[in-house]
Parts: C-alpha cells; structure tokens; sequence
C-alpha cells in the first residue's frame, strides 16, 4: 500500500489564496489594464513628442525664439509663480485650522475645499467674469477706476487659484490629523513661541506631504485651460498663456509649433510625476512614523 | 519651588473634567495623581503645565500666579506618555531643543549648550545614542530621554503625564526607581499621574485621589492606605490588590 503512493505525481503550482482569480481573468484584467494605459497615456504622449519634432529639431527650437511663444511661457510661469504660494499659504492655513481646532462647520468646510475639483473650470472662471467683468458687480466701479481685471493678468491669477487651491490643503489634513499635535505641545513646555513650534516642529513634519500638494498645485496651475480661457480673451502678447497659445497656434495649422509648446508641459507633468512619487513615498514614510510614535 | 492648584474647575462642553479641586505641592515634593481612567487626573496635570487652561481657580508656582500663562512661559519640565520626542531630529537636537529656542540674550553657547545635553545624555545614560534618531530606540530609552529634554530647560517644577504607561513591565519597574533615585538627589518638585496605585504608593511622598473630577483623599501611601477616607477610595484600592501585581 505504502508504495502506490509514490506512482502519484504532484505537479508544483505556486499556492492560489482561495479569493484569488483564475490565470486567464487575471490575464484579461491585466491585458485591458495596458491596452488602456497605452491608448490613452503612452500614445498621446508619444504623438505629443513625434509630432513636436516632426519638422525637425530646427523647427522645434525655432518655436520658441517666437515672441508670442515666449511671451505665453513668461505668462504660464509668472502665474504660477503668483497663485502656487498664494495657494501654499491658504493650504497650510486651513489644514492648520482644520486639524488643531474643533468647531461647527468643520466638516463642512473640508469637503468645501474640494469644491474646485467638482466644478467644471469653465465655472471658475465664469464666476470672475460675472463679479469683475464690465456688466458684473464690481465691472462698473473697477472700470471708473480703471482697474483691469478681466482679460488682464489679475483675473488669469484668480481664476488659476481657484482652480488650484485644494491641493495643497487636501495633501496635508490627512497628514496632520494623523500626527497629532503632540510634539507641538512638547516645544510649548521646552518655552518655544509658536512662531519657532511652526518652523521648528511642524514644517519638518509634514515637508513632504507639503511638498507633494505644492508640486500638484503647480503642475496644475501651469496647465490649466478652461478656467483661464474665460477670464483670458487670447490676447497674444498679453494675456496669453501656454495652453491657450497651444490652441492659438494649432487653430493656425502650425502643427510642429503646437506640439512643441505641448511638448514644454508634458516634460513638465514628467518632471511633476518623478519628484510627486518621491514627495509620496517619502510623506507614507512620515505618516508611518507618526503611526509608530503612538503605536 | 511648590505648587499651589486653587479651586480649579474645567469643563469639556457640558462634562465636568474637574470640579473644585485644590491642594498643594511642597517644594521638593514627589506627589502622584492617582485615578481610574476619566477621573480628570491628565486634566488636571494639563491644567498645571498651562497646556489647557481652566475656566476657574488658580494656579501658582512659588508665590507667581501662573494662571494667564501659557505653557510656554511657565516653563515647567513636562514628560508625555508617549513620548513626544521631536521624529525629524537626533537625540543630542531634542534635548537641545529647549535651549536653542531661547531669546538670543538668554541662549547659552554652542560649547555650553554641548557640555548641557552631554552631562544630561550621562544622567539617563544614554550618551552613546546622541547621533540617533528616536525611531531607532526602544521605549524606555525614549522615555529617558524625553526626561532628560524636559530637564534641560532646568524647569523648576517637573510634571509627567502616566510617564510609564507606554512601557513593558520590567521596564517600568527600572524606570520607577530611576526616577525615586533621580528625586531624591534633585528634590525637583514633581507631579506624575498613574492609574496604577503600587507605581503611585511606591515612587511618591503622597498620593492625590481623584474621581470624578474630584479629590477624594490626599495623603501619604501609608496614610491612604490604612485609612481609606471613603468608598471609593476603598474600593479603588481593593481592586488594585487583587489584580496582577506589575
């Protein structure tokens, strides 16, 4: 009896766990999972690319010696460069709000932050022009004044910071209602002031989920479309930005012009995806040790 | 320099946290806060360091009414339960925390803040990790050097929120006698809060307990002891006895 055992030969299969698929769902599931990631993020960023340097490298680097081109890109970064810290402030603040203070209307307002994301951008700069716009509340008294806002830098900065604005904060309230405020306390007692507890203690917690929100923020400020398109009016040496001088430029059949232009903000949203993941893993990281440091 | 809580009442919405409680600390005195969880004892401790403020009484240190100040200008040496050592920086920057935060006028300098934190890692013995970050020790030399930060801003009153809670058992024990130890030859006032009546009748001069919001016996371990002064004195300390001695 021992010895018909062995005429059992047991094939060795790495071990299913019972809630696992089947090979071929799993192979279906992680097929289609690719096929998508290709025709929708690797390809158009491919053609981006092939069509930017279709005409040749010359053509490609004559693009941006164009003043308008220029002027777009001055315009994007300068905007950014208004709205990203504006909105790093705001965030920082209303996470600091909302995470140390309990109050009516807490709730509330977290989800309120998220407001511009759930709004299409086209709104966002809808409400400018129908407050500061010339048959808006403030048009007839900013035009007295004049003061431009509308079609004018100030109304391009607006509308980019309301579209922006939740990154930042949304990056640091999980972060900071997770750590606590322990250490904070800990300063007070060793007699720091709470001008020292922020620099000190706080920003050195959360650097780097601070980091990841400022980089979103900033990729999305320079990036933004439809907001801008409303408030803008596609003055070309004015108050156009990179977006709007890709589709300038694409409405006037200078296809390589176009994609160069594109070209700058998808090594841009490259560039914002690399250092995110870093800012991402290094922010779990923080937000583990805060995990321990209670266990 | 002593402690003086006078008529301090708190209130978290409508709870009650502590009603009328007042009693005095003696100067180079080691007093623990004993209660049941909820009783108000951290509260009350809170309340001391001005890391919550009360909406009655007083708080003095010495002769100095402390009330209206924060934690950060009555300067009382404070431990917490879990540590809440600084993550971001090494052993040798937390206890030098306290230091470098000072007004210019006051800071020491760099060679005096050095010889400062070396002389306060030997006392907790644990000079050797001053490189480390806190994350890379174990709980009870944590704690150690949470003392050690709280010491260095050479606090007149030293207050400690359940100081061993965190820790195992055997650690605990060490540590209970590293701080009776660290007391007798200070005489740095002290207040810890425990829920554990053998940690509070052992390491402390007297005991304060409370329930409820209110103090239901002070006295000496021995005092406390033997005349319960009420039910639940009584019966708190029966229920210490019969569960497992830690």
């Amino acid at each position: 009896m021992a010895g018909a055992t062995t005429t059992f030969r047991t094939k060795v299969v790495a071990p299913r766990r019972a809630t696992a698929e089947s090979p071929w769902i799993k192979g279906t599931l992680i097929s289609i999972l690719l096929l998508f990631f290709g025709f929708f993020l690797i390809l158009p960023l491919y053609v981006v690319f092939h069509e930017a340097f279709s005409k040749g490298a010359g053509v490609f680097f004559k693009t941006f010696q164009d003043r308008a081109t220029a002027h777009a890109i001055w315009l994007t970064l300068l905007t950014a460069a208004i709205a990203v810290p504006l909105n790093t402030v705001f965030g920082v603040a209303a996470a600091w709000a909302l995470t140390r203070f309990q109050f009516r209307g807490r709730s509330l307002l977290i989800s309120l932050i998220d407001l511009p994301l759930w709004v299409s951008p086209v709104i966002g700069g809808l409400i400018y022009v129908l407050v500061f716009g010339r048959q808006g509340w403030f048009g007839p008294w900013l035009f007295e004044h004049d003061i431009k806002i509308i079609f004018a830098l100030p109304g391009i900065v607006l509308a980019t910071t309301f579209v922006t604005f939740p990154f930042v904060a949304r990056g640091l309230i999980p972060l900071m209602q997770a750590q606590g405020h322990k250490e904070e306390e800990a300063a007070m007692t060793l007699g720091a002031n709470g001008w020292q507890i922020f620099w000190r203690v706080t920003v050195p917690k959360i650097k780097w989920g601070l980091l990841y929100g400022i980089i979103l923020c900033n990729a999305r400020a320079m990036g933004e479309f439809g907001a801008v398109s409303v408030v803008s009016g596609h003055i070309r040496n004015k108050t156009n930005t990179m977006p709007l001088h890709i589709e300038i430029l694409y409405n006037e059949y200078q296809f390589a012009a176009a994609f160069a232009v594109a070209s700058v903000l998808c090594v841009l949203a490259l560039v914002t995806l690399i250092i995110k993941t870093y800012a991402e893993w290094q922010a779990e990281r923080q937000l583990r040790a805060a995990a321990e440091s209670v266990e | 320099m002593s402690i003086q809580i006078r008529n301090i009442s708190k209130n978290f919405g409508k709870f009650a946290a502590l009603k009328d409680v007042s009693f005095d600390v003696g100067s180079g005195e080691l007093v623990a806060l004993l209660g049941p969880s909820g009783s108000g004892k951290t509260t009350l401790l809170r309340v001391t360091a001005g890391l919550e403020f009360a909406e009655k009484g007083k708080i003095l240190y010495g002769i100095k009414d402390v009330t209206e100040r924060s934690a950060y200008q009555r300067k009382a040496g404070f431990v917490f339960q879990h540590y809440a050592l600084f993550q971001h920086l090494n052993i040798f920057e937390n206890v030098a925390f306290g230091l470098r935060v000072r007004k210019r006028s006051e800071r020491p300098s760099e060679p005096q803040i050095r010889a400062r934190v070396e002389q306060l890692l030997d006392t907790v013995q644990l000079r050797e990790f001053a490189k480390r970050v806190p994350a890379q020790l174990s709980g009870g030399q944590r704690q150690r050097i949470a003392f050690a930060r709280a010491l260095a801003i050479e606090p007149e009153v030293l207050l400690l929120d359940e100081p061993f809670g965190a820790l195992d058992a055997k650690v605990r024990k060490e540590l209970r006698h590293w701080l009776r130890n660290f007391h007798d030859t200070t005489h740095l006032t002290s207040v810890f809060v425990t829920h554990d009546q053998e940690e509070a009748f052992e390491v402390a001069d007297r005991v304060v307990i409370i329930d409820k919001g209110v103090v239901q016996q002070i006295g000496t371990p021995n005092e406390v002891r033997e005349n319960p002064a009420n039910r639940f004195v009584e019966e708190f300390l029966d229920l210490g006895r019969d569960s497992v001695p830690v």
